[in-house]
């Protein structure tokens, strides 16, 4: 009973942040600007060699959405605080972890559409061949951007409301994201430019059990970070 | 692991111990100097003044 | 004005600290003499066996620290005892000095040894992302001034920077473990062991003294705070 009611919360929250992307598509439109920005940097940086271009690409498409995703995550909470609405968001009953939820699942969704251009665009720059098991693919990014977003949201409650969060949130986050950030290149190169060492399928492991271990405790410690 | 440096390699010895013993004695200096400033902060405030 | 326990309002009780900080580095100078004295050149790695006595404690009171780090910020979650907060904190600082300690060292003894300053290999990876999460940490520290959203919010950084670091090092082992490179270290002889232990117990007792000024100092600082606070409204708060 109480359960369904704070998923109903987690819909609502969702919903509203949806919302607000889509009636200003400003923000989702620089966001996806600036991390095919930066593939072409790293384009410059790596240079015009097409083999070295292919062994970076991974590496690359996950930093992309790495920088640009941190954008999004401070964004989704300041556009609550400039309006005065976390405040009373909180002052609602219900649990907090459906706050969480519903702020994770919006940025999942929000990073999500990110990496659909940025990786399309990224096939094309980083002359990319597509691989047979594109599916597993797919599979594989999905898990690594919750990794990115559980511990992105998280991290963004606190940075979005203290002095000079734009350097503190990736200051925070980015040594946190070491594991999830290195099993997903590796697993993604893995399938671009073929799996010498057989080890594709322990990276997924690995990933799934990082994305496991961050949500439950960014789960439970989500509720100190935002009640005060 | 093909150890070519099986002699010599003391000047990063001395230079590990140098600088061990360097930090360990600036941390003391420092710590003994911030738990004095907050002693006398501390006793300068239940005294009556305001802190400056 | 928080609804935290108040007991660290008052000043710290004095102790034997003095005379144990005094024992700990006259401890430390011995041990740190009587194990470049007493040890043999190694047979592969020569004098830089001798590095191993500053190295292996740096590293030891690293993790210490911030297992004293973990430990409190779970108390502090849990009782919301500011001093624990204030301890935690403390931790950190010393900590994070140790920590840089323990990688310059590092560097110092990869540069002969494998000739080069730096290696991806999992324990030097690790230290390096324990060091920017203490970074991080104290960052965080100096840019949130209530006290309350200062402890909660440090307090869950370092718990989560403690589970990252395990995960940090089984990852990196395995990216390394591919990529072929270093070998393991072979067993520890016992004409070494001797005085890798006394140093570890030296820079273990210097560790638990510097934070234990650090936290004295805190407290202090606190209760400097909350006396003037109640001197401004007049003093009635005794």
């Amino acid at each position: 009973m109480a359960f369904r009611d704070d998923m109903r919360r987690t819909r609502a929250i969702v919903w509203k942040d949806l919302t607000t992307e889509r009636r200003s598509k400003a923000g989702f439109n620089s966001v996806a600007a600036l991390g095919i920005t930066i593939l072409v940097l790293f384009g410059f940086a790596l240079g015009p060699d097409g083999a070295m271009l292919k062994a970076a690409a991974a590496g690359a498409l996950w930093l992309a959405v790495l920088f640009a995703g941190v954008l999004a995550f401070n964004r989704s909470y300041q556009v609550e605080l400039e309006g005065g609405a976390l405040e009373a968001l909180l002052l609602y009953p219900g649990a907090r972890w459906a706050i969480f939820a519903g702020k994770l699942i919006a940025n999942l969704i929000f990073v999500t559409a990110m990496l659909v251009i940025v990786v399309a665009v990224g096939i094309v720059l980083f002359q990319v061949r597509i691989p047979a098991q594109w599916p597993s693919l797919i599979g594989i990014m999905m898990l690594g951007v919750i990794g990115i977003v559980a511990l992105g949201t998280f991290y963004a409650a606190m940075s979005s409301r203290s002095r000079a969060r734009e350097v503190l949130l990736p200051l925070l986050l980015y040594p946190m994201l070491i594991p999830v950030l290195l099993a997903s290149m590796e697993a993604t190169k893995a399938f671009l430019i073929g799996d010498v060492m057989n080890a594709t399928g322990a990276w997924v492991q690995m990933l799934s059990l990082f994305d496991v271990i961050f949500l439950v405790a960014t789960f439970l410690a989500f509720e100190y970070v935002i009640e005060v | 692991m093909n150890s070519a440096t099986v002699s010599g390699g003391i000047e990063y010895v001395v230079a590990s111990y140098v600088i061990t013993w360097v930090v360990l004695g600036v941390m003391l200096v420092r710590i003994v100097g911030s738990v004095r400033r907050a002693r006398a902060e501390y006793d300068q405030a239940r005294t009556g003044g305001f802190r400056t | 004005m928080s609804p935290v326990n108040t007991n660290a309002f008052d000043p710290p009780k004095a102790g034997p600290w003095v005379a144990i900080g005094w024992l700990s580095f006259a401890f430390f100078v011995f041990t740190q003499v009587f194990a470049v004295m007493t040890s043999p050149a190694d047979a592969m790695m020569g004098h830089l066996q001798k590095m191993m006595y500053v190295h292996v404690p740096a590293a030891w009171v690293t993790f210490l620290a911030f297992g004293i780090v973990l430990v409190a910020s779970l108390y502090f979650l849990m009782k919301e005892d500011e001093r624990a907060d204030l301890l935690a904190a403390s931790a950190a600082e010393v900590g994070s000095l140790f920590c840089g300690l323990t990688l310059v060292l590092g560097m110092l003894w990869g540069r002969p040894t494998w000739n080069v300053w730096w290696s991806w290999d999992a324990r030097l990876t690790s230290t390096l992302v324990l060091f920017l999460i203490f970074v991080g940490y104290l960052a965080l520290r100096s840019f949130v001034e209530d006290p309350q959203r200062r402890g909660q919010w440090s307090a869950a950084v370092g718990i989560l920077g403690a589970i990252n670091v395990p995960i940090v090092w089984m990852s990196v082992r395995w990216w390394r473990t591919l990529h072929q490179i270093q070998s393991n270290p072979r067993g520890l002889s016992p004409e070494y062991l001797r005085g890798l232990l006394l140093n570890v117990a030296a820079f273990t007792l210097l560790c638990i003294w510097f934070i234990q000024r650090r936290y004295v100092a805190a407290r202090y600082e606190r209760a400097a705070e909350h006396a003037s606070q109640a001197a401004a409204l007049g003093g009635n708060d005794e």
